[in-house]
């Protein structure tokens, strides 16, 4: 897998947005936003990037997964990793995870990771996809 | 029924056409004690003796006119309980079988003694005696035979009219008694006596039956089921061991009661707590995020960023603030621990006041305002903080989501014992799905125009417990991209009430600018 250089980042809160930017910006990564899942897809198709970091509750309380799910069955989409945000966990007492190659396939995307996320995890988890 | 053997004296009729006879056991048996009629022939007799009860009659068999067995007869059949003798100088086998065939207790052959007369009258009551008291017995054993089944039916009755199911088990867990509520709950359509609960009723409910046979040292037993899935039947089961006198366990009588209701708003209870906790979670979020950010030594901030993070959490706080003071309010009005104080409100100042509080942002915004009074004044009963309340949320909705250079329509009419106030605005309207959910708690339509509208989404929910709790109604009619309208009833307040607290203003006024003047 190419080395990670242009992440596409969506979630609907703009605080959030911009934190999680400037915290993936300072470690040197290019970082391009979106706020609805519409918004989103478009610009996935627009700037082909070479990772996505998706919250899960957007529109939708699964908007998140659905739209991992779209773009993880693009043609360009498959090839990149896509992680999902999220705090759901403590909300709704359901655990998420996609640790098993069955939880993948369900949930269509690589990695479920909790918010607030922890800028050095994060990193870590970028690098492992590149092994 | 004269005769008690007691206390009254035994009545007894002697039917003979002989004067002599008749006068003779007539003063002998008053003398003993009994009150005698006399009849001296058989139409008299008849007449006598089918009119009355006596307890005893002795009927002479040669009458001239009607002869003894007839008036026996007669007299059996109009009173069976008299205990009849006949009386006879011409004693023959046949005329007695006779007589004793139909009905006759005893045959006393002319002439008698004294002794002899008495000797069989003294059976003759006894017989009397027996019967009444034979008779008395079986009357009681029916009347409490009667009385019984009709408590039975009455006692079924009440079982079958309670709401919760009632089942009755014995010791090898068969079912011997339920009600029509238990058929219900249990979804069966029949239950027969005697079948074993192993064949008809759930696991779950089975189990909690069992416990008094397998374990348990408690009396009654209790537990929640789920009877149909998905919160449609839940019901409260109870169990409790039904003791044989001597103390051993006769059965179990199962109770159940329907608490899907019940459950239904504790499911919404905890659905609110886990949205109220996602949305108070979402400000504090963020606030950390900018002050984590802000804290990282190996991010480069430039001060702009600085002041843009602290001013951003600011607002997110005072959000959060604002949510906070909505969800105080809200418990206000569901837990109604603040009493009210209901007083006349003057619909039209409220409105106007709510207004002026907004001058700013109308001004801001460049709306305008067109308040249609027309020619009335209405009033209604309310706590003024609530009414207020209700005002500013709707007009701050139709400021926050109007257009640039946007209108707002008021008026405010009165329709028989209703105010009805209509509120319209043109702004960015609702899309139907989202009108269907306008007045759940926090909901806020998501779209291209609300993006950058913040608010609690708490607002109209409250608007609709407000209303609601003053028994009015409040509908909207929207259109995405043009506008909303919002149309309130409210009940008025009843002119008999409202001259009371006309009468205190006055006396109030009346005590400030003091008697005098």
């Amino acid at each position: 897998m190419k080395q990670i250089n242009k992440i596409l980042l969506v979630d609907d809160d703009p605080d959030i947005l911009e934190q999680t930017k400037v915290m993936l910006e300072s470690r040197g990564y290019n970082v391009v936003t979106a706020d609805s899942s519409d918004g989103a897809w478009k610009m996935f198709n627009q700037e082909k990037p070479d990772a996505v970091l998706l919250d899960l509750i957007m529109e939708e309380h699964d908007s998140g997964f659905v739209l991992s799910y779209k773009i993880k069955k693009d043609e360009y989409g498959k090839k990149i990793p896509v992680m999902v945000l999220t705090s759901a966990t403590y909300v709704t007492g359901f655990k998420f995870d996609s640790s098993t190659t069955e939880e993948r396939e369900w949930l269509k995307c690589d990695a479920v990771l909790n918010k607030p996320v922890n800028i050095d995890d994060l990193v870590k988890r970028l690098d492992s996809f590149l092994a | 029924m004269s005769y008690s053997g007691t206390n009254s004296k035994p009545k007894i009729l002697i039917v003979d056409d002989e004067d002599a006879l008749r006068f003779g056991v007539k003063k002998l048996l008053e003398i003993e004690g009994y009150e005698v009629s006399t009849a001296a022939n058989g139409t008299e007799g008849i007449a006598l003796g089918t009119n009355e009860d006596y307890d005893l009659a002795i009927i002479d068999l040669k009458m001239p006119d009607i002869d003894g067995i007839t008036v026996l007869k007669s007299i059996r059949e109009k009173q069976p309980n008299t205990v009849c003798f006949i009386a006879t100088a011409y004693a023959s086998y046949d005329s007695a079988v006779q007589a004793t065939k139909i009905g006759s207790h005893g045959y006393i052959p002319k002439p008698f003694s004294a002794e002899e007369l008495l000797h069989h009258l003294k059976l003759g009551l006894e017989k009397r005696y027996l019967i009444l008291e034979s008779q008395k017995l079986k009357s009681d054993r029916e009347n409490r035979l009667l009385e019984l089944s009709f408590e039975r039916s009455r006692l079924n009755t009440i079982i079958n009219s309670i709401d919760d199911g009632v089942l009755v088990v014995n010791r090898d867990e068969q079912v011997v008694y339920f009600n029509s509520a238990a058929l219900k709950y249990l979804n069966l359509h029949e239950i027969f006596l005697g079948e074993s609960i192993k064949d008809i009723l759930p696991v779950k409910i089975r189990e909690i039956i069992g416990v008094h046979f397998f374990q348990s040292e408690n009396r009654s037993y209790s537990e929640e089921v789920e009877l149909l899935p998905e919160k449609k039947l839940f019901v409260l089961a109870t169990s409790t061991k039904i003791y044989q006198h001597d103390g051993t366990l006769a059965g179990v009588v199962l109770v159940l009661k329907n608490i899907s209701e019940f459950k239904r708003v504790e499911f919404i209870k905890s659905q609110f707590v886990s949205m109220v906790a996602h949305e108070l979670k979402a400000p504090l979020a963020a606030t950390i995020g900018f002050i984590n950010l802000m804290t990282q030594k190996d991010i480069q901030l430039s001060e702009e960023q600085k002041y843009d993070f602290l001013s951003r959490s600011n607002s997110r706080l005072a959000s959060l603030l604002s949510m906070v003071n909505d969800l105080l309010d809200i418990s206000r009005i569901e837990m109604q621990t603040v009493v009210r104080e209901l007083k006349p409100i003057f619909l039209k100042e409220v409105i106007w006041d709510v207004l002026h509080l907004f001058d700013i942002e109308i001004k801001n915004k460049n709306i305008q305002l067109s308040f249609n009074e027309e020619e009335v004044n209405p009033i209604i009963k309310g706590d003024l903080n609530e009414i207020t309340r209700l005002f500013t949320n709707i007009i701050s909705n139709s400021i926050k989501y109007n257009k640039q250079s946007g209108k707002i329509l008021i008026s405010i009419v009165e329709l028989q014992h209703f105010t009805i106030i209509r509120i319209e605005d043109t702004g960015i309207g609702m899309k139907s799905n989202e009108k269907e959910k306008l007045f759940q708690d926090f909901f806020r339509a998501k779209n291209e125009y609300t993006k950058n509208i913040h608010g609690t989404g708490l607002g109209l929910a409250i608007v609709k417990r407000i209303v609601d709790s003053y028994n009015g109604t409040i509908d909207v009619e929207t259109e995405y991209g043009s506008g909303t309208k919002f149309i309130i009833k409210l009940p008025l307040m009843k002119s008999e009430e409202l001259s009371v607290y006309k009468n205190e203003s006055e006396i109030a006024f009346e005590k400030m600018i003091g008697p005098n003047k």
